[in-house]
């Protein structure tokens, strides 16, 4: 029965590492480089949805499940508006540079992310109104639950998962990324706008970041600044586990972290959890260095 | 004429020093303050500044110390101890003569070592790890009290107003937690109750529910949580939302309204909180005075006990300046340690310090957290 139960915790857990590692890996699949600021992007997906949820709560002056709507699209908006204001400013400048320069000025736009984040909200624990969380739990078997809450985030993060897969691999502009992923030069040679379909992968990704953080600041009810280094260094660890690149890898790998942290939290103890958890990983790495799913490296997006 | 120059030159080199000197006489007394402003203890940091700055601004309202102005000098240690030798380091060059600080124990140990070095007399208005006065510090005070009280008065409270068996005990490895929790489980195991569950948690997690799922299915009569609030607020909202039924007490650090908010009223509703006594149930007429003066200035109530704490770690200071005439560090320390009784605290009377520099006597109180939302003093509380 506890079997069961943490079972469901961890994949829980997973799917948030999941949703944010989404993110890590359409950005690496395309330019072969690691955002860093992608988990500052996620956590400015909890503080604007905070703003939002507040703001629209005051305006019709009751809480309700049907309030997220709104703020999902408003989040959505503003956390693509934010990658793609990042991209232009601290990326596209350094796209020649090599691989260290960009990966320096993501690290800088995730502490200057945070450091803003920090400075307007304050320091202190946020905390979303309660009531805009659709309540209630399913018992199945006993004593096992699962919360309303929990079978959304999962139907949410299979959803997008396939529709990010539909549009990567059954659109134009998902077969243009493909071609850019494979080569910058000679995408530009076959007539595509490479610029811009960089930009559409940095509206995407921060976009699904900003949904994650979201979806994790309701679900949690509570978060600070220093959100986005919390799930957003797992969730990187999850995409690379996945096989970076991958999208039903970092699925895949977000699931794997969830459960295995979770495992052994549950049944040893949450100080050894991460000793754990990353031992398991370095030897799924030492036999299989691209990732679980990492294998067909020219295909990869 | 270059000669000239240089003569004058050589005679302000001269004199820029003395000059200086004569006004260090007369200058104000500088004392710092090292909190975290920022981080996870950032609320608590705030509020505790915002006491002190009470007490300054009043104290130079009425004409200062010994005829001089009191001038702080604020350093954030966010909490954490790499970045408070840091800033201890920077309190020493600024010259100050005492220090009011840290916020949480693992910020303190460091800043206590550069401290004692300094000769810098020191008093925590929080930290209450254990260890921290066995170092041997001559200069290093506590305006709160120790962990090993509280533990004592935890162990108590479960067995004679509780009246549980099989206990649990979670902490989250950081210094004070760890404390706590050690502390607790030893005058658990000589009252003869069993603890059946020790473990700690990460802090820095946000989801519990897998070590809530194996508390859940331990069969404990109560579980007391020795960490901060942050973390207890989940916790609480985390049982609720697994639907388990798990009895929590938690420790001082989650004395905070925030731990209400975080968890939700309908999950806190019944948890134990053991602390010092919230600023408003202190019923002296100092603690009634700085209670309405925070109000009249802040238009909100103090909001903790270690805002409090931190105004009286200001208030002892100026008592030991003003009975000693002097601001020399050594002087200070000395009448703390050896003249200093009964003094008229803000917290209650201070009954003094013992040699290692803590407080002597407790205040330690049982709250539970009722369906309002609200910390109300619990109206059975263990014998003394």
């Amino acid at each position: 029965m506890q079997f069961l139960q943490q079972t469901i915790n961890g994949i829980t857990i997973g799917s948030f590492y999941a949703l944010v590692a989404l993110g890590y890996t359409m950005v690496y699949g395309v330019l072969k480089m690691i955002n860093f600021a992608h988990g500052g992007m996620f956590m400015w997906g909890a503080y604007i949805g905070l703003t939002v949820t507040t703001g629209l709560v005051a305006l019709v002056g009751y809480a309700s499940p049907w309030a997220l709507v709104p703020t999902l699209i408003a989040v959505m908006v503003a956390v693509a508006g934010i990658g793609v204001l990042v991209e232009r400013v601290a990326y596209r400048p350094l796209r020649t540079a090599g691989r260290l320069a960009p990966l320096i000025s993501a690290l800088g736009m995730a502490f200057i992310l945070e450091s803003l984040a920090r400075n307007v909200y304050g320091a202190s624990w946020k905390t979303y109104l309660p009531g805009l969380v659709p309540g209630g739990r399913v018992a199945l078997l006993g004593n096992v639950r699962i919360s309303v809450m929990q079978v959304l985030v999962l139907l949410v993060s299979f959803l997008l998962m396939a529709l990010l897969y539909l549009f990567v691999y059954r659109t134009r502009v998902g077969t243009a990324m493909r071609a850019v992923a494979q080569d910058h030069e000679v995408s530009r040679l076959m007539g595509i706008d490479v610029d811009r379909i960089i930009a559409t992968v940095f509206l995407i990704g921060p976009g699904l970041g900003g949904m994650a953080g979201l979806i994790v600041g309701t679900y949690y009810g509570s978060f600070d600044f220093t959100l986005g280094w919390s799930f957003g260094l797992r969730a990187f660890i999850a995409a690379i586990l996945g096989g970076i690149g991958n999208i039903p890898g970092a699925m895949l790998g977000g699931m794997l972290l969830g459960i295995v942290e979770t495992f052994a939290a549950g049944y040893i103890s949450p100080q050894w959890k991460d000793v754990i958890a990353y031992v398991i990983l370095i030897f799924i790495l030492i036999f299989r260095p691209t990732g679980l799913l990492g294998e067909r490296v020219a295909e990869k997006l | 004429m270059m000669r000239k120059l240089l003569l004058i030159a050589f005679a302000l080199i001269l004199i820029v020093p003395v000059l200086s000197g004569c006004k260090r006489e007369a200058g104000p007394i500088k004392i710092g303050v090292q909190l975290p402003l920022t981080g996870d203890f950032a609320y608590e940091g705030q509020g505790m500044l915002k006491s002190i700055q009470l007490l300054v601004d009043q104290t130079n309202a009425a004409g200062g110390i010994l005829g001089r102005k009191v001038e702080i000098f604020v350093e954030d240690d966010a909490g954490d101890p790499g970045q408070s030798s840091q800033v201890a380091q920077k309190l020493v060059d600024a010259g100050v003569i005492a220090v009011i600080g840290a916020y949480n124990s693992s910020a303190t140990e460091p800043a206590s070592v550069i401290y004692n070095e300094a000769g810098i007399l020191h008093i925590t208005p929080s930290s209450t790890a254990t260890r921290l006065t066995e170092k041997g510090f001559k200069r290093f005070f506590r305006v709160c009290f120790l962990d090993d009280r509280q533990g004592l008065f935890a162990a108590k409270f479960m067995k004679e107003v509780m009246g549980v068996q099989k206990i649990g005990i979670l902490h989250d490895n950081s210094t004070y937690a760890q404390g706590l929790a050690e502390h607790t489980k030893r005058y658990a195991e000589q009252l003869g109750l069993t603890v059946a569950f020790y473990d700690a948690i990460n802090p820095a997690d946000k989801d519990f529910t897998p070590i809530l799922t194996r508390i859940g299915g331990a069969g404990l009569d109560a579980v007391y949580f020795t960490g901060y609030h942050a973390q207890g607020g989940l916790l609480l909202k985390q049982t609720g939302d697994l639907g388990l039924k798990i009895q929590w007490i938690m420790g001082n650090a989650c004395n905070n309204p925030e731990l209400i908010q975080i968890a939700g009223v309908e999950n806190a509703a019944g948890t134990f909180v053991t602390t010092e006594p919230l600023p408003k149930d202190v019923n002296t007429p100092e603690a009634r005075k700085y209670v309405e003066d925070f109000k009249a200035r802040y238009g909100e109530e103090p909001a903790s006990v270690w805002w409090m704490m931190a105004a009286e770690a200001f208030n002892v200071i100026r008592y030991a300046i003003e009975q000693t005439k002097s601001t020399d560090p050594g002087v200070l320390a000395e009448f703390l340690h050896t003249q200093a009784k009964n003094i008229p605290g803000i917290t209650g009377t201070i009954i003094g310090w013992d040699e290692k520099g803590d407080r002597l006597g407790t205040i330690h109180v049982a709250y539970v957290i009722n369906e309002k939302g609200e910390f109300i003093l619990y109206p059975q509380q263990p014998s003394p």
